[in-house]
């Protein structure tokens, strides 16, 4: 069996810190299984996302047909099925982008392996591969011990540290791969919001929102805020439901897993669900008019107040205090 | 347009962390008293099948794999006004990994009948995994589209909207197809109305043992070796103040202490 | 003359006075038309027992038609209103008293009875009807409180009833001019017209004149007859009747039951499905404005009027009479066949799901219309059969059937509450016949963490009374309240069915509440499913224990204080002093009381579902009534209900100005008065 370590990265997203984790992530395992760490990527390439993956990896495999420029989910799922088959590695890495999480369990039924999901921690026993996620909405952790090969595995990736340079330049294949001439689900369309400034799981500095704001509108308080302090906007699965910002906004176990310096909750209760999301966040604080709000327990300061009162004073002091 | 929808029973999601046990031999949550609810997801995709129904026509069939209680899950569909019910029983044993219900499902789906449409909950509220949608699909050779939280009719299939990390996209699907579910607004699963309540109890629901499905008895793709409640280490410093401004100022700087360090 | 002999000549100076007579048959026809025109359409609704008990149903007309006790609360309408009652009773004695005596040749209209009472009395109580008219003309043209309702017939009535009154005294002034009554100083207003009258008429000026008024004060009179059917002044029959079948019950009691066994929609969304006291209702309404006033919903600026619901229903009915008629005797569809919900009349969705059932409007109401069961049995049509309210409450009763309680998201377990008190649980009991009472915790004490300290009061005090009580444990679930007051009477009568296997199960008699809505249904909706029990709030069971010497509170000082009624506990079941008589205990001084409250509460804004609801920041009912407490100048508002709890501490938040004011449950007065060994926080 092999020993190997293929990761695959999608090559409209660049080397970004997604991409970064999972080459890191994959680093490690290859270390542990003692074995090689391949790259794959989908997709044709900018010249700087193969050369940084080629110092990390040791071997590079590009699949530049212009039919996978942008993400397919047939045709993206072929490519890697064909590629990692070839490779025929013990693990398969991937992100939690949404086209990973799409395709995740299928490419672990065409190679015979185990899928699995928002892995925070990878680890071998006994030849097998074991992951560490989250379970019951945050309120616990589970260890998994994948037992078909490959394991296929969405990583939680900026939580992982971004993979060393091996020292070398890893070689660049070039493969062409089968591809279908008709797929029965096609992307006709891609709608992307408009995000001012960094992504969400980027951020290093993000404001969420929750249900105790109330309405869209107020959420513009927030951005003000957001944006005297440089952050990004994101908010919880009520807010999201009630329809006060955009699903991409939402953070959480079925949202974004953000891992920023400073996370503040505005007028968000803390059920775990949400918690989940921002468990990596190196500092949380909140403002909630409810002491015995769930949030206080994840927080590292608070305020006890209603939100309304605490904004506006609050980016005029900041303004202050940065300027 | 026949549609499927399987559904999941779990253990209620809202359940206090302080209640929250983990049964060390199982590897899974202790029951207790604990409620078992219908994974929401799973109603949101119920709700995109029934909207679908409405507006083409067709059916709806609910599908649940579980224990003689999840019963209560497919007896709020029907008074959601499915049209069809069957459940898989399962009593004992360990928690079904996703390869096993996956087949589980695909068998009892092949029974039921062809369908033009497969719908599932992205992932269900207890282990969250979310991967059983993808082996169903693979079960039943069906293409998939995750993260819907819009399906229309379409020439000879559907129309899907699928939230993506940085919007939407929108994709064309031809039946037949399997489409995992998310929430939006638009999706909010339906108030059951009273009467319907009342008919649900009566009509038929076609059960199966999992036995009598003839699927070999837990073929895996994962185990879970450990599962632990992770301690909480965090104590809030609540900011301190006479007056609104002040407490609102100590707050203040604590934000422009870590804005400061990252530079 | 002796006064023994005075009298006058009944019909002096009217020739044909037999026209009188001919044009009465018309008139009553008329009338009695008026009147059967609407007792038929009555009779469209649904039967319900209401003659039942005479004895205590002509007590009730007694006091509240005759005596108008309800009416007097407010003192300006009450008194004009019962002036132009009383005035006109006497006006109708008086006329009888004519008709004895003139058709019935009886002569009893002379002598002293006939100075002091048909002479002056008379004349002074229909003055007092025309001052009271004066009074009420001012109210309504002047003064235009938001309360009435202005149409022009109200106005008409004012006027027209005046000049009966004003008819009537200038041909009595020209009579005693014309006659130069020897007992003219006995009538005293007619005496005023027949002086100003005498030097500018002359005689036969005065009889014409006299003759006239006469003929024209008839034809008012009739008018007003045959008219009043057609106006709200059918009052006179309709509110007497609405009194007499009024709901002898108690508010609680006031709600139809369902048979879910039946065809027949469930709750009301068509005319005829309401019974026909609801629709004698409509056609008892005087359009004063008192429900509306007082209900605490349309105070903060919601949609809500309950006066509008009664009088939109009412033009419905009278709009759409020939459908109603059409309906007896048939059986009822799927479809409304008078759909009685319409967004854009009163009876709108919106404000329907805005209703607190704090049953204001039920006390208020002078004549026992039953504003709220109407309410309820829409709300009961919309969220059973049509599925179609709030979000919000939608997820509470979601919360109720998958977790037995109606707080999604909640923290806590129905035990954590006893954490470190060891309270006794009923299924681990040994002999539970041992037990003197089920403490019965409540969702809003065991899931909201601030309510916790409520419990605990309570159950330590019960332990130093060395009362034996146990709860039930993780094997309580929710009363089923607040399904039953949002309109899911299904969902509730589950609910209870399970709680009452339960209370057979351990042979349960005495339940002790901590949370008025769980004493309210205990009490009231669950003996029609078969559970019987004594029920009692913890303030009386607190104040007995007190009055009994089993706990010695050592009254504390220094702290103004007020106190809220609970709607479930006051209005509705009548409990006002037992509370205050805690505070009194627990904290020396008087209670400085709201301007609202006791019977006449305002609402915290809790019940009803609203505390499950998403208001706008300015339509916040609880926010209104922490205004109130905070006027009171008070440094506690104390409390009795775990809801109200929660609305008071929300809404003194957001007081302006207010950081000093304190919610307390009465119980934790009490404790804190009551030295004990315990000293768990």
């Amino acid at each position: 069996m092999s020993s190997d370590v293929v990761i695959c990265l999608f090559a409209s997203n660049g080397y970004d810190r997604a991409a970064q984790g999972v080459a890191g992530a994959g680093r490690n395992l290859a270390a542990q299984l003692g074995g090689s760490m391949h790259a794959v990527i989908v997709g044709p390439p900018e010249e700087v996302t193969t050369s940084a993956v080629a110092a990390v990896a040791d071997t590079v495999t590009v699949l530049d047909q212009p039919e996978l420029a942008d993400y397919q989910p047939e045709l993206s799922l072929a490519s890697l099925q064909q590629a990692c088959g070839q490779l025929d590695p013990a693990a398969v890495l991937l992100g939690s982008d949404t086209a990973s999480l799409e395709l995740t369990a299928r490419l672990a039924a065409r190679l015979g392996g185990s899928p699995m999901s928002d892995g925070t921690a990878l680890a071998v026993a006994d030849g097998a591969i074991r992951v560490t996620r989250s379970a019951y909405g945050g309120k616990a952790e589970a260890v998994f011990e994948l037992t078909k090969s490959p394991a296929v595995v969405c990583l939680r990736a900026r939580g992982f540290e971004p993979a060393e340079p091996t020292g070398g330049e890893a070689s660049v294949e070039r493969t062409i791969v089968e591809l279908p001439d008709l797929v029965p689900t096609r992307v006709v369309d891609r709608r992307v919001e408009e995000t001012e400034g960094v992504p969400l799981e980027d951020a290093q500095l993000v404001v969420g929102g929750g249900r105790g704001i109330g309405g869209a509108e107020p959420f513009d308080d927030l951005r003000q805020l957001a944006e005297v302090m440089t952050a990004a906007v994101g908010a919880s699965r009520s807010a999201c439901d009630e329809g006060w910002v955009p699903p991409s906004a939402q953070i959480g176990q079925t949202g974004k897993k953000i891992a920023p310096e400073l996370y503040l909750a505005i007028a968000i209760s803390g059920a775990a669900q949400h918690v989940l999301g921002i468990s990596d966040a190196k500092a949380v604080c909140a403002i909630n008019n409810d002491p015995d709000a769930q949030i206080f327990r994840h927080s590292h300061f608070g305020i006890v107040e209603d939100y309304r009162k605490v904004v506006p004073p609050l980016i005029e002091r900041l303004r202050d205090l940065t300027s | 347009m026949r549609i499927l929808v399987c559904m999941k029973q779990i253990l209620d999601p809202d359940l206090p962390a302080r209640d929250f046990r983990v049964d060390a031999s199982r590897n899974e949550a202790e029951r207790a008293g604990a409620n078992l609810v219908p994974n929401i997801f799973c109603e949101n995709a119920l709700e995109t099948a029934l909207q679908l129904r409405d507006a083409t026509g067709g059916s709806v069939t609910a599908l649940s794999f579980g224990t003689e209680e999840a019963e209560d899950v497919l007896r709020k569909a029907l008074a959601m006004t499915v049209d069809e019910a069957a459940l898989v029983i399962r009593s004992d044993g360990p928690a079904p990994d996703a390869l096993t219900v996956a087949k589980v499902l695909a068998t009892a789906a092949r029974k039921l009948g062809d369908f033009d449409v497969v719908m599932v909950g992205r992932e269900s509220g207890d282990w969250g995994v979310g991967q059983t949608g993808g082996l169903l699909a693979e079960e039943l050779g069906l293409p998939m589209v995750a993260l819907v939280d819009g399906a229309e009719p379409a020439d000879g299939g559907l129309k899907l909207r699928r939230q993506t990390d940085y919007g939407f996209d929108a994709v064309e699907a031809q039946a037949p197809v399997l489409v995992t579910i998310t929430n939006c607004e638009g999706n909010v699963p339906r108030i059951p109305k009273t009467r319907d309540v009342m008919k649900a109890h009566r009509k038929p629901l076609t059960t199966w043992s999992f036995d009598e499905l003839g699927v070999a008895a837990d073929e895996k793709v994962a185990e879970v070796v450990e599962l632990s409640v992770p301690e909480k280490h965090v104590t809030c410093e609540f900011v301190e103040g006479d007056s609104l401004d002040e407490k609102v100022d100590a707050f203040a700087r604590k934000i422009a202490d870590v804005m400061s360090g990252l530079g | 003359m002796s006064p023994a002999d005075a009298t006058r000549e009944i019909g002096w100076n009217i020739s044909a006075i037999w026209l009188m007579y001919v044009l009465l048959a018309p008139t009553l026809a008329v009338a009695g038309y008026g009147l059967w025109r609407h007792i038929r359409l009555w009779r469209c609704g649904q039967p319900v027992i209401r003659f039942d008990r005479p004895a205590a149903r002509l007590g009730m007309v007694v006091r509240h038609a005759m005596l108008q006790m309800r009416t007097a609360r407010q003192v300006y309408a009450g008194s004009f209103h019962l002036m132009v009652f009383a005035g006109f009773i006497v006006l109708m004695i008086a006329t009888t008293v004519v008709m004895l005596d003139f058709d019935l040749h009886t002569s009893i209209m002379k002598g002293r009875f006939y100075l002091v009472f048909q002479s002056l009395i008379v004349d002074l109580f229909g003055g007092l009807v025309m001052v009271g008219i004066l009074m009420a003309a001012g109210r309504r043209w002047i003064g235009r409180p938001q309360q009435l309702v202005y149409t022009k017939e109200a106005s008409w009535l004012l006027v027209l009833i005046f000049a009966v009154v004003v008819t009537g005294f200038l041909v009595e002034g020209w009579r005693i001019a014309a006659t130069h009554d020897p007992w003219a100083a006995w009538s005293p207003i007619g005496n005023v017209v027949a002086a100003l009258s005498a030097p500018v008429m002359s005689e036969s000026v005065l009889r014409t004149a006299h003759a006239g008024g006469w003929w024209l004060h008839l034809l008012l009179v009739y008018g007003l007859i045959a008219w009043a059917p057609f106006t709200k002044l059918r009052h006179i029959v309709t509110a007497p009747l609405s009194i007499y079948t009024g709901n002898l019950d108690g508010y609680g009691r006031g709600l139809k039951a369902i048979d879910f066994e039946s065809e027949a929609p469930l709750g009301v969304a068509s005319l005829e499905q309401f019974s026909c006291k609801d629709l004698l209702d409509l056609d008892a309404c005087t359009e004063c404005g008192r429900c509306t006033a007082v209900c605490p919903a349309n105070t903060v600026g919601k949609s809500l009027s309950p006066r509008d619901i009664v009088l939109d229903l009412r033009m419905l009915m009278h709009g759409k009479a020939g459908e109603l008629l059409a309906t007896r005797g048939t059986t009822p569809e799927e479809e409304p066949r008078i759909p009685v919900i319409d967004e854009a009349t009163a009876v709108a969705p919106e404000a329907l799901f805005s209703c607190t059932t704090c049953a204001a409007c039920l006390e208020a109401c002078p004549v026992y219309i039953e504003q709220l069961p109407k309410i309820l049995d829409t709300r009961r049509y919309l969220v059973m059969e049509e599925a179609d309210y709030p979000q919000t409450m939608a997820d509470a009763i979601t919360s109720l059937e998958q977790r037995g309680h109606p707080f999604p998201g909640a923290q806590f377990s129905r035990v954590d509450w006893a954490d470190g008190l060891d309270v006794p649980v009923l299924s681990e009991v040994e002999d539970p016949s041992q037990i003197d009472v089920l403490l019965w915790v409540g969702c809003a004490n065991a899931l909201l963490e601030r309510n916790h300290s409520i419990v605990r009061s309570v159950a330590t005090l019960l332990r130093d009374a060395g009362v034996r009580f146990a709860t039930l444990g993780r094997e309580e679930g929710c009363t089923g309240d607040p399904a039953r007051r949002i309109g899911n009477e299904f969902l509730f009568e589950q609910m209870a069915a399970k709680n009452i296997k339960i209370f057979e199960k351990y042979g349960v008699r005495r339940i002790l509440t901590c949370c008025p809505h769980c004493f309210h249904t205990f009490s009231n909706d669950y003996p029609a499913l078969g559970g019987n029990y004594e029920v009692e709030h913890h303030t009386t069971f607190l104040a007995d224990l007190v009055t009994d010497g089993r706990l010695s509170p050592s009254p504390s000082t220094g702290q103004k204080i007020t106190f809220h009624d609970p709607c479930y506990l006051g209005r509705y079941n009548r409990v006002f002093a037992e509370p205050r008589r805690l505070i009194s205990a627990a904290v020396s001084g008087d209670i400085c009381e709201m301007g609202a409250h006791g019977p006449g509460a305002f609402c915290c804004g809790g019940g009803g579902g609203m505390a499950f609801a998403e208001e706008p920041p300015d339509q916040r009912v609880n926010r209104e009534r922490a205004r109130q407490a905070v006027d009171t100048g008070a440094d506690v508002v104390a409390v009795a209900c775990p809801f109200c709890m929660t609305m008071l501490e929300d809404g003194a938040a957001s007081v302006a100005g207010n950081h000093e004011l304190v919610v307390r449950d009465v119980a934790e007065l009490l404790r804190g008065s009551v030295s004990t060994t315990e000293n768990i926080p």
